[in-house]
């Protein structure tokens, strides 16, 4: 996938240089959605000096903010924000082994997951990768998950955040079975619970007892992040 | 005047006693005759006898044969999974293309052969048998867009366009020819029109829409109105940036969902174009009441004008009550086109 030759010149420049020039280039590069510059530019920042948690939050959050942005305002479409989670996780996944190896903490583990009955993952993939973007530890469970795969994996994993995404009316009614089975496993008081997709509302969030709602992936990561106390 | 010929007289521009009504139906008609929806989608009998007892009790004036977007798929060889409660669905972990070159070696699947496809025509052709003088007829087919996310995986689709531009023209060109052959099946089985439904459509953006899929689907629109049949584009979510587009389409019918405005609609799209919708399907049709379906169904006639058919902006979800259904009946049936006339 690398084009190796791509980066030879910029190799000749001097370190710091480099390292300014470049990481505005990584914010460009997912922005655009350019998944094999924003890798070669973190490769490049992580083998230098760089603070690997200093790339995710002044780098790659607020690319991911922006084309949240450009998104709500119609400026850009789901194939450009598809473009811009790849890169965006191609790079995460490059230093999310230096965060835990330099001993950052990351802000949370996060599960996300499609309730049951419904296929609909666009939405749920993209607060994933923000999520991920802005500083969380990601499980994404897929799609039309049981209650009970939720509670387990809540369990095991140690697990802070629970995210529900749902496009259905009818498969809406199955966040509140979702919240209700962590309630009976006893592990309601160890997890925030957000909701979101299409049709839910803050006020069907309230009804069904979720702790926080947002119409937006980048409302999501806000959301989480006040969830953490960070 | 019956439903066949109050559609038809309308799409001509000749008089019509009354407004014509064409909501879609799926689970809501398979409810109606207590059928599973694994049943209605899968057994033609099934969905026939649920679209002509629901038109019928609701005097609606066509009968439609979509079920879930996986019929072309299945017959590709696609992983379907089917729900007794729930449209059949495409696994997408699993998508026929996953191999993108998979596609060189994909045959365009006989409509006739025996799959979902012509338990479609079969569809089709008993409800032409059993209603077919009274009421319009509309057969279904996938649009490029929605036909490629079925086959390929819709989050991988979308990264298509932009990786491999060169492959996605290739999949609606194999897409297009399946989608021409599975058309004229069902209109030699005679149905009066073709939906054509393109979700994914409202997904890619304005520019995506006229560079890419715009081009496919004139083409099979042309090509259905070739064959002697209306066309009805219906194109689920926010429309609003591809309007224009839509309406050097040139179909007979399109209906927009609820995120697209009729009035604005009606100014791109000109004053001719017959249109349908857009009624909330959920919080009008299934959570509102009589008066609020009667008063929203009154704003649409009043922002489409004469050129306009009753229905909502998608399907009609199973659980709407009926005097929903009722209430939509009853603004059709006291109003002509023109709203001096009424
Ligand atoms: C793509 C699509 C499909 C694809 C899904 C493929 C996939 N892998 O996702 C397919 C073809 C499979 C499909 C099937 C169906 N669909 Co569909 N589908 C859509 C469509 C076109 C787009 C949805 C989408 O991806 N939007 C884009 C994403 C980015 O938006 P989003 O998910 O809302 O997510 C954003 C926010 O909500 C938020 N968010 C999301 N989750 C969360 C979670 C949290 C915690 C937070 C904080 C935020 C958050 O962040 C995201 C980014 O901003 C919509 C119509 C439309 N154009 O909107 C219909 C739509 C959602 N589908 C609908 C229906 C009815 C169906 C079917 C029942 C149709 C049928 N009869 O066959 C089946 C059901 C299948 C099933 N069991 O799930 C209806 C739902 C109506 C309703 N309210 O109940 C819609 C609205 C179409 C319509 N107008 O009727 N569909």
């Amino acid at each position: 996938m690398q084009n190796p030759d791509k980066f030879t010149k910029e190799k000749n420049l001097t370190p710091i240089i480099l390292a300014m020039k470049d990481l505005k280039e990584l914010y460009e590069a997912v922005i655009t959605g350019d998944a094999v510059t924003a890798r070669s530019i973190t490769e490049e920042a992580l083998s230098g000096e760089t603070d690997p948690l200093s790339l995710v939050s002044e780098h790659l959050t607020p690319a991911m903010d922006e084309i949240g942005r450009r998104f709500e305002a119609s400026e850009c479409f789901v194939p450009e924000l598809l473009l811009s989670a790849r890169a965006m996780k191609g790079a995460m996944e490059l230093i999310q082994p230096r965060l835990l190896e330099s001993g950052v903490e990351l802000l949370g583990r996060v599960i996300v997951a499609t309730v049951k009955g419904d296929l609909h993952d666009i939405g749920k993939n993209l607060v994933a990768a923000v999520l991920e973007g802005g500083g969380f530890e990601v499980i994404d469970m897929g799609v039309n998950v049981e209650p009970e795969k939720i509670v387990e994996t809540i369990k095991e994993k140690d697990v802070q955040i629970v995210v529900l995404s749902a496009l259905l009316t009818t498969t809406m009614p199955a966040m509140k079975t979702s919240i209700e089975a962590i309630e009976a496993a006893g592990v309601r008081d160890k997890v925030t619970i957000l909701v979101g997709g299409a049709p839910v509302t803050q006020r069907f969030a309230d009804e069904i007892g979720a702790d926080g709602y947002s119409d937006s992936a980048v409302g999501a990561v806000a959301v989480a992040r006040k969830a953490v106390g960070a | 005047m019956n439903g066949r010929e109050r559609i038809l007289a309308l799409l001509e521009g000749r008089e019509v006693d009354r407004l014509p009504l064409m909501p879609i139906t799926m689970m809501f008609a398979a409810d109606q005759i207590g059928a599973n929806y694994r049943d209605y989608a899968t057994d033609y009998r099934v969905m026939a006898e649920g679209q002509i007892f629901t038109a019928e009790k609701f005097d609606f004036d066509y009968v439609n044969t979509m079920s879930d977007p996986a019929r072309e798929a299945a017959d590709c060889g696609a992983v379907i999974e089917y729900f007794d409660n729930q449209p059949a669905a495409i696994v997408e972990n699993q998508a026929r293309l996953a191999d993108k070159t998979d596609l060189a070696s994909l045959k365009i699947p006989d409509p006739l052969g025996g799959g979902r496809m012509n338990n479609g025509i079969n569809a089709v052709a008993l409800m032409v048998e059993k209603v077919g003088k009274e009421k319009l007829v509309e057969g279904w087919i996938e649009g490029p867009c929605a036909e490629a996310a079925d086959l390929r995986g819709i989050n991988t689709l979308m990264l298509d366009f932009y990786d491999d531009p060169a492959f996605v023209r290739d999949l609606f060109e194999f897409i297009i020819e399946m989608e021409l052959r599975f058309a004229r099946a069902q209109i030699d089985a005679g149905a009066d029109s073709i939906g054509l439904g393109d979700a994914a459509a409202s997904l890619v953006g304005p520019q995506i829409y006229e560079e890419f899929v715009w081009p496919f689907e004139k083409k099979l629109i042309d090509g259905i109105h070739e064959m002697g049949a209306l066309v009805r584009l219906h194109i689920c979510g926010n429309t609003r940036p591809i309007l224009g587009d839509m309406a050097r389409l040139k179909c007979d019918i399109v209906d927009l969902d609820f995120l697209a405005p009729l009035e604005e609609g009606r100014k791109k799209m000109g004053p001719d174009q017959v249109l349908l919708g857009n009624i909330d399907p959920v919080r009008v049709m299934r959570n509102g009441n009589a008066e609020l379906v009667t008063s929203t169904v009154a704003e649409c006639h009043r922002q489409a004008g004469k050129r306009y058919i009753v229905g909502a902006g998608c399907e009609i979800p199973y659980d709407t009550p009926e005097e929903n259904i009722q209430a939509l009946h009853d603004y059709a049936a006291s109003h002509r086109p023109d709203l001096d006339d009424s």
